[in-house]
């Protein structure tokens, strides 16, 4: 079956092999993962001068990590000399410098070269020049958003644009600050499934009366099937009986006192390309970085982000928290359904989407464009 | 420079404090520290483990830890607290001269690590 031959109800997929041919992943780590601006981790994941976190973005692994002044810097986790990874851990404190455990150059915080043996008899060695490799930073929501581009794409014309794209603007999101929140829980899910199959899955809303029971009782306009991202500045309303956005419909925590009239008892959702989706309802927000590790593999860190007043009084998040960890769960078994069955012959062509999904048709636009087809 | 002998280095203005400098006019070079607390030392800049610029590493009161393992020498005497290192480094007398900071270097022989020869060759 060709894209031709269908009727008019459906559109394509992508075919099968978008999800399974690693070259096409390769293509993707260094078109679109190592191009884009990519968010890398919360800044409070590196509190203090010399904290750092490793991350793999694209087919590259970073460090990010902050100054002696408390500034944000990320560089690439190799080794001017020979290569070693200056970091082996995933996160950890160097305290002053980054020394690679091979032949101990020495780097700085700012990533200058310090020290090396035998550094003072080869004074042609430029120090910057032969530091460890910067990336681009920038801090937005609180997080660290990175581009390995040599000239990043605009921010605003790219991070920012999506939040335009679905919220109309984005002081809509600018009234959650969610820049100032805290984290109150974090949950890290290794997928068996390619990235695409998860950006898929969280842009539509047609399975979410089958797979989703707890986010259809909270939000019963799902059950139609048309998700809040179909439209833009669209909130799905909490259902009549209802009290707040958690596992059992029980009243949620603190709400964000800035928010606008309009934003109460609803829920909102923007997938920002490539690897990020952040939900919003009244007393948290929940923001999901995808890593994308393999063809077949991503690994998805979700932090439920709270008031600050809320997390330090300790007050128990589980009921808020179990709603979306079930969401993930469920989504994320659907996708490793799905994986293995990119690869076969039925599916060499794709599949197709049904009208309430036809959005994602232009995800796939986006993403032949964003490898060059 | 002809040893022993005095190094007139710098005017302490250009030495802020908490940082240090190599002076590799004299040989072996040295480094001197203005520290936190105002205090000017010299101390042979080479540690004895390995050739490392004890300049570089990190000023911590009267202590500068080696950049590459560790080893940490007193600034007031040299000596090293803990291993790699085994021996201290030479210290020389450093004071302040009408604003102009001033070594006289030790007359002991210096204790440079295994590869690092003195003199042109060396250098």
């Amino acid at each position: 079956m060709t894209s031709t031959q269908l009727p008019e109800s459906l559109i394509a997929t992508l075919p099968g092999r978008y999800y399974t041919d690693p070259g096409l992943f390769a293509l993707e780590q260094a078109t679109i993962f190592e191009r884009m601006w990519f968010c890398a981790a919360r800044g409070s994941d590196v509190p203090r001068p010399g904290s750092f976190r490793t991350v793999q973005v694209g087919a590259e692994s970073v460090i990010v990590s902050r100054n002696r002044r408390g500034e944000i810097r990320a560089f690439l986790n190799v080794c001017r000399h020979r290569g070693a990874r200056i970091c082996s851990d995933g996160e950890g404190s160097v305290g002053r410098a980054f020394q690679c455990m091979y032949h101990a150059w020495t780097y700085d915080l700012d990533g200058k070269l310090v020290a090396a043996p035998n550094l003072t008899r080869m004074p042609d060695i430029d120090r910057t020049e032969y530091g460890l490799r910067a990336v681009h930073v920038r801090e937005w929501l609180g997080y660290v958003w990175v581009s390995l581009a040599d000239e990043p794409p605009s921010f605003e014309d790219t991070v920012l644009q999506e939040v335009v794209n679905r919220l109309g603007e984005v002081a809509n999101l600018d009234h959650y600050e969610v820049d100032t929140l805290s984290v109150g829980r974090r949950i890290v899910y290794d997928v068996r499934a390619n990235w695409k199959l998860i950006v898929e899955n969280f842009m539509e809303c047609y399975h979410c009366a089958t797979i989703h029971p707890e986010l259809t009782e909270v939000l019963p306009e799902f059950a139609d099937g048309y998700a809040a991202q179909y439209y833009v500045n669209h909130g799905a309303a909490f259902g009549a009986d209802v009290e707040g956005f958690t596992v059992d419909g029980s009243a949620g925590l603190d709400p964000i006192p800035t928010l606008a009239d309009d934003q109460d008892r609803k829920y909102y959702a923007i997938t920002i390309k490539p690897q990020v989706f952040v939900n919003m309802v009244p007393d948290h927000v929940i923001v999901h970085r995808m890593y994308p590790m393999a063809v077949d593999r991503t690994v998805v860190e979700c932090d439920w982000l709270y008031l600050p007043s809320v997390v330090e009084s300790g007050k128990d998040v589980s009921k808020s928290v179990e709603l979306f960890h079930r969401v993930n769960q469920q989504d994320f078994e659907a996708c490793e359904r799905c994986q293995p069955a990119m690869s076969s012959r039925l599916y060499r062509d794709g599949g197709v989407l049904v009208p309430s999904e036809h959005h994602i048709g232009a995800f796939h636009e986006w993403l032949r464009a964003a490898i060059g087809e | 420079m002809t040893q022993p002998g005095t190094v007139r280095v710098c005017p302490l203005a250009d030495l802020p404090r908490g940082e240090a400098l190599r002076v590799d006019e004299v040989d072996p070079p040295i480094a001197v520290f203005h520290t936190d607390d105002g205090e000017v030392f010299a101390i042979d800049d080479t540690c004895t483990h390995q050739d490392a610029s004890l300049s570089e590493g990190w000023l911590e009161g009267c202590a500068v830890e080696c950049p590459l393992h560790a080893s940490t020498f007193d600034l007031r005497t040299g000596e090293v607290d803990a291993p790699p290192a085994k021996v201290g480094v030479r210290a020389h007398r450093a004071e302040v001269v009408d604003g102009e900071i001033v070594v006289t270097l030790s007359t002991e022989p210096p204790r440079l690590p295994p590869g690092v020869l003195r003199g042109p060759v060396g250098r």
